[in-house]
């Protein structure tokens, strides 16, 4: 096959795009009205006691179901557990330049991490497990409650900064690698 | 070959957008599963799950879905980009080692978040189908027409089939599609791609279902009216549909053969026929009689939860010998363009 000046062709590109549609589940939609109002919460098994922020609406351990009479809330501060710092490749709607880092947040009250939490306002380098961090939350108006699909913060939270205050000893971190 | 059979089969009635999440879609129909079983869910020796991101519009959704299985202790487990069907074929390999007795299958679909007439056309080869997206509702009236053409069909013979499905589905609390409709009356439906109308089509369903499979003695301490899986198989046509003979299918016969379809008669066959002329294909190909009652449940024309169907064909089949005393039936799984893949699974209840 030839283009128009009759070179050969090595390569063409075929650039494929899907929509899609997805509803946001009654228990995430609770999750993101309460993230709208400022509060981050969780499910708590009623049998391992364990916190799931966001809620799943059971509890993957015990294999048990969870409804909002098992809501708790939880704070929204917490630990860095683990991070990466992305240095962003400048492909087609790239919008990052610089390097960034996104980490792992163990908040306060919860059992778990919430991945992929974009770190604000702290020099990468300083950048550490343990590290004690509170969220910077978007402005009201801006907190979508549907952008929720069963993980992170959706568009409540913007990312999470460094308290100041002394770093958790490993004890609190050890058993979230990830 | 060790002998194994189904023991319990559950599923979640389909439909045409669930609010839930997948993995909440597949919770309680695992933990249903598991339960009928009788089975404790550490007594679980392998699982095995089948689903497709590419639906489910998100990378790694398989990974999610396990939650719904209690994966802690961690399990052992298996994952096929396919219908749960060939989930439940690698199970019954896996149990064929000798060394677990016990297998989950788990599968689930959520064909209501995307276009399944974009989404599929990914399944075509690269080069010369997908440029054109060729898109599988168009491919499968390519495939009626060649039938038609061939007179090997009438068009009121896919119509007979449609309306057969819709009313048997009506008996069908999981069917989604279903209604006291005769051939003529959907026969004065518009066309949706010639010779196609709508009730020739399967309904884009979400949906969900599971299976628990058991090898060896302890079949008997659990379930009065196993289903013994006596010949599985599946094969596959060439990939591009242009090199085929549309009207035949060669895997279909192939599985069917070394499935041992013919060794005895089928009382119930439950088929993937996700349309129309699908059915006629396979009866031909499978080589069921007139005497073989077909799809009872209303089969994938009354719900087709892509990834889903297959497995609850085999699951239905299932039933007929668990719920309804039915000695020997037969469950098929296809997957790809055409019927390019077929799966053919012979069950049979204990000897009598």
């Amino acid at each position: 096959m030839t283009d128009a000046s009759g070179t050969d062709i090595k390569f063409m590109s075929q650039v494929i795009s899907l929509d899609y549609a997805i509803r946001t589940a009654p228990v995430n939609r609770e999750f993101g009205h309460n993230m709208q109002e400022g509060r981050v919460t969780g499910h708590k098994c009623p049998e391992c006691g364990r916190v799931y922020v966001p809620p799943k609406g059971f509890c993957p351990i015990c294999v048990v179901e969870t409804s909002k009479a098992d809501e708790v809330q939880v704070e929204d501060r917490g630990v860095v557990t683990s991070w990466t710092v992305l240095t962003p490749i400048q492909y087609h709607g790239q919008k990052e330049r610089d390097d960034y880092a996104l980490a792992s947040i163990l908040l306060d009250g919860a059992s778990g991490t919430v991945g992929q939490q974009r770190l604000l306002d702290v020099e990468l380098p300083e950048i550490r497990m343990g590290m004690r961090v509170e969220a910077v939350w978007a402005p009201e108006e801006e907190r979508g409650a549907d952008d929720l699909r069963g993980w992170g913060f959706g568009s409540a939270i913007t990312g999470f900064k460094p308290t100041g205050e002394p770093d958790a000893g490993p004890e609190i971190y050890e058993e979230h690698q990830l | 070959m060790r002998e194994v059979a189904i023991v319990s089969f559950a599923q979640a009635p389909s439909q045409a957008a669930v609010d839930e999440t997948e993995t909440q879609m597949l919770y309680p129909v695992i933990t249903a599963a598991i339960e009928r079983s009788g089975l404790a869910r550490r007594d679980i020796g392998f699982t095995c799950s089948g689903s497709a991101d590419y639906l489910a519009g998100a990378p790694f959704a398989f990974v999610s879905n396990l939650e719904a299985t209690g994966a802690w202790p961690p399990i052992s487990e298996s994952h096929v980009e396919m219908d749960g069907a060939f989930a439940l074929y690698e199970a019954w390999v896996r149990l064929q080692h000798g060394d677990v007795d016990t297998a989950l299958v788990f599968s689930s679909g959520v064909s209501s978040r995307g276009n399944l007439r974009e989404i599929l056309c990914l399944q075509n080869d690269p080069y010369y189908l997908m440029p054109l997206w060729a898109d599988h509702v168009s491919l499968a009236a390519l495939q009626a027409r060649a039938l038609l053409d061939a007179g090997l069909a009438k068009e009121s013979d896919l119509a007979e089939v449609a309306a057969r499905a819709r009313r048997n589905a009506q008996a069908n609390p999981n069917a989604q599609v279903r209604g006291d409709v005769t051939a003529d009356e959907l026969l004065s439906e518009p066309y949706l791609v010639a010779p196609l109308r709508p009730s020739d089509c399967p309904p884009v369903s979400d949906g969900a279902a599971a299976a628990v499979l058991m090898a060896g003695d302890r079949v008997g301490e659990v379930c009065e009216r196993p289903a013994w899986i006596r010949g599985i198989d599946h094969r596959v046509d060439p990939h591009y549909p242009g090199v085929r003979d549309l009207t035949i299918s060669a895997s279909a016969s192939l599985a069917a053969a070394n499935a041992g379809v013919a060794n005895a008669p089928i009382e119930v066959a439950e088929v993937a026929a996700a349309f129309s002329h699908e059915e006629l294909i396979l009866r031909d190909a499978l080589g069921l009689g007139d005497d073989v009652d077909v799809n009872p449940s209303g089969g994938a024309l009354a719900a087709n939860p892509i990834m889903v169907s297959g497995l609850i064909r085999i699951g239905e089949a299932f039933r007929q010998i668990n719920e309804n005393g039915k000695h020997r039936t037969l469950g098929h799984a296809t997957s790809g363009p055409c019927l390019q893949q077929n799966l053919v699974c012979v069950l049979e209840g204990n000897a009598w």
